[in-house]
């Protein structure tokens, strides 16, 4: 497990509790919420910025190359469509759609790691 | 999961939804007239935490299913038949519920049952029949490797579903 996968690590869980707990509060997505599902994508960006200077100076990934890029473009998706999805319609149950995009991109970067090692 | 207050469009037309009903054509409904039917959507509060996850799963089974496919598929050609399999139905189901209308009801309860039937029968063969099934799927050990999640989606896509069930057509009109 390398930085990448500890920054979305943090990204992701304190993001996924702060959706939660205003979905809880029965509180509609706020700036709160939507910006720390924003760090998240901020974070997978850095990812894949990193990604691409890494392989671009020489370094080989060891497992399939396609599989780890389809998984860290689709991650980058998610917390774009979840934001959409979630400000259709302003409801607490927008923030637990929000809360998901932290979990399910950490799953996706441990999963990157370990294609990429 | 409190009752909501926010369906009281329903309760002030009582008249509405049984002749809406009656008009029948459930596709031209749901797009045309919007607002009116308000029980023949299952897109608003909890359900789109539901088409969220489903279209996660849609997602990552099309994805790994497509991959087992593509790369190797003569190893294990049944168990990637079935991880294609799973992914139609998550595709299916997450449409199918975020259209509104009677028809699209039917085809989500069909998808969801299917769904359910499917981990049940993948998990209980995956544990019970190993060597045959051990190839995975997100099935497999009642999809476990997702945290259980396929198990509890159709069940709870089955609550919802039943909560937001299209209202009961007039006896008379068979």
């Amino acid at each position: 497990m390398d930085a990448y996968f500890y920054i979305i690590l943090v990204t992701g869980l304190v993001s996924t509790v702060i959706c939660l707990a205003a979905g809880i509060l029965k509180k509609a997505p706020n700036d709160t919420t939507i910006l720390s599902v924003a760090a998240v994508e901020v974070s997978l960006l850095v990812y894949l910025v990193g990604s691409i200077v890494r392989v671009a100076g020489g370094e080989q990934i060891a497992g399939e190359p396609w599989e780890f890029w389809g998984y860290l473009l689709t991650a980058i998706l998610l917390p774009v469509g979840a934001v959409y999805w979630a400000i259709l319609e302003r409801t607490r149950w927008s923030n637990f759609v929000l809360a998901a995009v932290g979990v399910t991109a950490l799953v996706m970067a441990a999963r990157m790691n370990q294609i990429w090692y | 999961m409190t009752a909501k207050p926010s369906h009281e469009d329903i309760g002030t037309t009582p008249g509405a939804a049984p002749s809406d009903a009656v008009t029948g054509s459930p596709d031209a409904a749901g797009d045309a007239s919007a607002a009116p039917v308000g029980r023949d959507t299952r897109n608003t509060g909890p359900g789109r935490l539901l088409i969220a996850v489903y279209a996660v799963f849609a997602i990552s089974a099309t994805a790994r299913a497509g991959y087992q496919i593509l790369t190797k598929f003569s190893e294990a050609p049944l168990a990637y038949l079935l991880s294609a399999f799973a992914a139609v139905v998550y595709l299916v189901a997450t449409v199918s519920l975020a259209k509104s209308g009677r028809t699209w009801f039917k085809v989500s309860v069909a998808a969801v049952l299917v769904e359910l039937v499917g981990v049940l029968v993948v998990g209980a063969l995956s544990v019970f029949d190993a060597v045959n099934f051990p190839h995975e799927t997100v099935w497999s050990l009642f999809g476990r490797g997702y945290a259980f999640i396929p198990l509890l989606l159709p069940i709870l896509g089955l609550i919802w579903l039943y909560r937001r069930r299209p209202a009961p057509k007039p006896a008379s009109a068979s």
